[in-house]
């Protein structure tokens, strides 16, 4: 059966995992490959098991990230892969431009982080970059796994909010797509399936389980929702979204159809 | 009821700084000595109308407690009882002073104090006089200087916002690991502080909202039995974090007290729960001590 009337609403990519959603009006995938540039950075715990060369995949706890560190939700970051460089801003003031493309800039960048992390003196963050490969969270499940592409159903996040009475920003799930106009919940039922995302065949993978990133508010530094415990309360399950695997070549852009 | 903690105190003296804050003089009806106290202290009145209020001490000494009250006209009563019905001669239940809000040693200081909340910034600003520091900046933001306490002790750092709002951004914009920033004030302030400090190292942010309902952590020491390692948990970290930032690995999984992966056994001291998930659980304690929570799992995923 084919039925329409998704839609994608919003696009976003993380330069840098972490930190700010930077949204996209469209975007080009390419079969089992991510979103391009997204978390192709992280700042790495410098006492952890990240080191230059690490391929293989590593829990988010190496990182600092939402889940532990709230405060980079405090600044608004903007990565410019073209030019590769990093501005963080705060209340619309420039607070860091760094060249990410020479030592100087990583250099500048990380002393910026690790103040705003508070980390002990002489501690500055790693950061991770590593050819070819992603910091998101699924990239501990193998490599296949790290560039799956996360989707947020709309429905879904309304569901949640008229059962709690919450207020839940979609932008807490940091996913890379946004889609509207599906049942609830009903983005559970395609996982194993193959569906349309305006044109570009993908297919749905895996819920995604939820950490304590999410309670995390979009831009204020602060954790302000328990949302991992309002979704075990609410539904016995700790999921939100879904991971997709992209099979097909093409481009999404914001307003194209979802196709189930 | 009276609990041991609390004082039984007469109103020796009132005066009306301005239009609508009044200072109150409290007093032992023997004379006795009060309880010592440090700046940034604050004691909770009961008010006559059966309000619990928590006030700043604003002189120090023991011979009296000294509080000012701003009337919030659409508050919810506790400071229009104390204007209305408290008078000298008035017997108050007082809780001994406590500090949630402690003054740091540091090189430099920056207060910023918005209306009556200058109560505990003045207290800290005047041990720091008294003691010849020199780096002490002072930003007192009030609504006009006939709403300004204590107006004539701040030359040249008060502003008032009917000659428009002061512009906090050139005094936060250089984050300075050498300077502690003190705020308190009305919520609005606070959350702008915050806000402007997003770059700053959060243990040189120091906010107290003058509101009973302020909320938020307070901080306090974590011991780690196997190697009696003392950590000290601030307000902005969790105890999971903490105890990571010490080089003591926690495991842990869902980071939101839900999976029960980093539970730990507390051997003294008092929690906030009865068994200590390290990711949520605070001390109820000043010190708490914990170890690894042997138990065998269910499953192994």
């Amino acid at each position: 059966m084919v039925t329409s009337g998704g839609r994608v609403r919003e696009l976003f990519v993380h330069p840098v995992k972490g930190l700010s959603a930077q949204p996209l009006a469209q975007v080009a995938l390419r079969p089992g490959e991510g979103i391009p540039h997204d978390r192709v950075f992280a700042l790495a715990r410098p006492d952890g098991r990240y080191h230059a060369g690490t391929r293989e995949g590593l829990p988010k706890q190496e990182f600092f990230a939402l889940v532990s560190d709230h405060r980079l939700s405090g600044v608004d970051a903007r990565f410019d892969a073209g030019t590769e460089v990093l501005v963080a801003r705060v209340a619309g003031h420039e607070v860091l431009k760094a060249d990410l493309g020479t030592d100087e800039g990583v250099g500048e960048a990380m002393r910026f982080f690790a103040r705003l992390l508070d980390l002990p003196a002489g501690m500055v963050p790693v950061l991770a970059r590593e050819p070819g490969r992603r910091f998101t969270d699924a990239t501990a499940a193998g490599d296949r796994p790290m560039n799956w592409i996360s989707m947020i159903n709309l429905s879904s996040v309304r569901d949640l909010e008229s059962r709690t009475g919450a207020t839940v920003d979609p932008k807490r799930f940091r996913a890379n797509v946004l889609v509207d106009g599906l049942p609830a919940w009903s983005e559970v039922d395609l996982i194993g399936e193959e569906f349309g995302l305006d044109g570009v065949r993908v297919r749905a993978v895996r819920q995604t389980r939820r950490c304590a990133a999410t309670e995390v508010g979009p831009g204020t530094g602060r954790r302000d929702l328990p949302v991992v415990s309002l979704l075990q309360r609410t539904y016995g399950h700790q999921f939100m979204g879904i991971y997709l695997e992209v099979l097909t070549a093409g481009v999404v852009r914001t307003g194209g159809e979802v196709v189930v | 009821m009276r609990s041991l903690s609390e004082l039984r105190l007469r109103v020796s003296e009132t005066t009306d700084l301005t239009p609508t804050v009044r200072r109150f003089v409290l007093r032992d009806p023997w004379g006795a000595a009060l309880p010592d106290h440090e700046p940034g202290a604050h004691v909770v009145i009961s008010t006559p109308a059966g309000h619990k209020r928590a006030y700043s001490l604003v002189d120090p000494g023991t011979r009296e407690y000294v509080v000012c009250v701003r009337r919030q006209s659409d508050g919810r009563g506790g400071s229009a009882s104390m204007h209305d019905e408290v008078q000298v001669g008035t017997e108050l239940l007082v809780s001994k002073p406590a500090n949630r809000f402690p003054l740091l040693p540091s090189p430099k200081y920056l207060f910023i104090a918005g209306g009556i909340g200058i109560t505990p910034i003045r207290a800290m600003v005047h041990r720091l006089r008294v003691q010849g520091h020199t780096g002490v900046r002072l930003l007192y933001l009030t609504q006009s200087a006939e709403e300004t306490p204590f107006l004539q002790e701040f030359p040249g750092s008060v502003h008032h916002s009917d000659g428009g709002l002061l512009d906090l951004w050139p005094h936060l914009a250089d984050p300075d690991d050498d300077v502690r920033v003190y705020c308190c004030g009305p919520a609005p302030l606070m959350h702008t502080v915050r806000t402007l400090t997003a770059h700053w190292r959060a243990s040189r942010i120091h906010t107290e909202q003058f509101t009973t309902e302020s909320g938020g952590f307070s901080p306090f020491t974590a011991v780690w039995a196997p190697t009696g390692l003392r950590v000290e948990v601030p307000a902005h970290l969790s105890l999971l974090d903490a105890l990571r930032r010490g080089g003591v690995p926690v495991e842990s999984s869902c980071e939101a007290g839900v999976c029960g992966t980093c539970r730990l056994a507390v051997l003294d001291g008092e929690a906030e729960h009865d068994s200590v998930l390290a990711c949520v659980s605070r001390a109820a304690s000043p010190q708490i001590v914990v170890g690894p929570h042997h138990h065998f799992r269910k499953d192994s995923s």
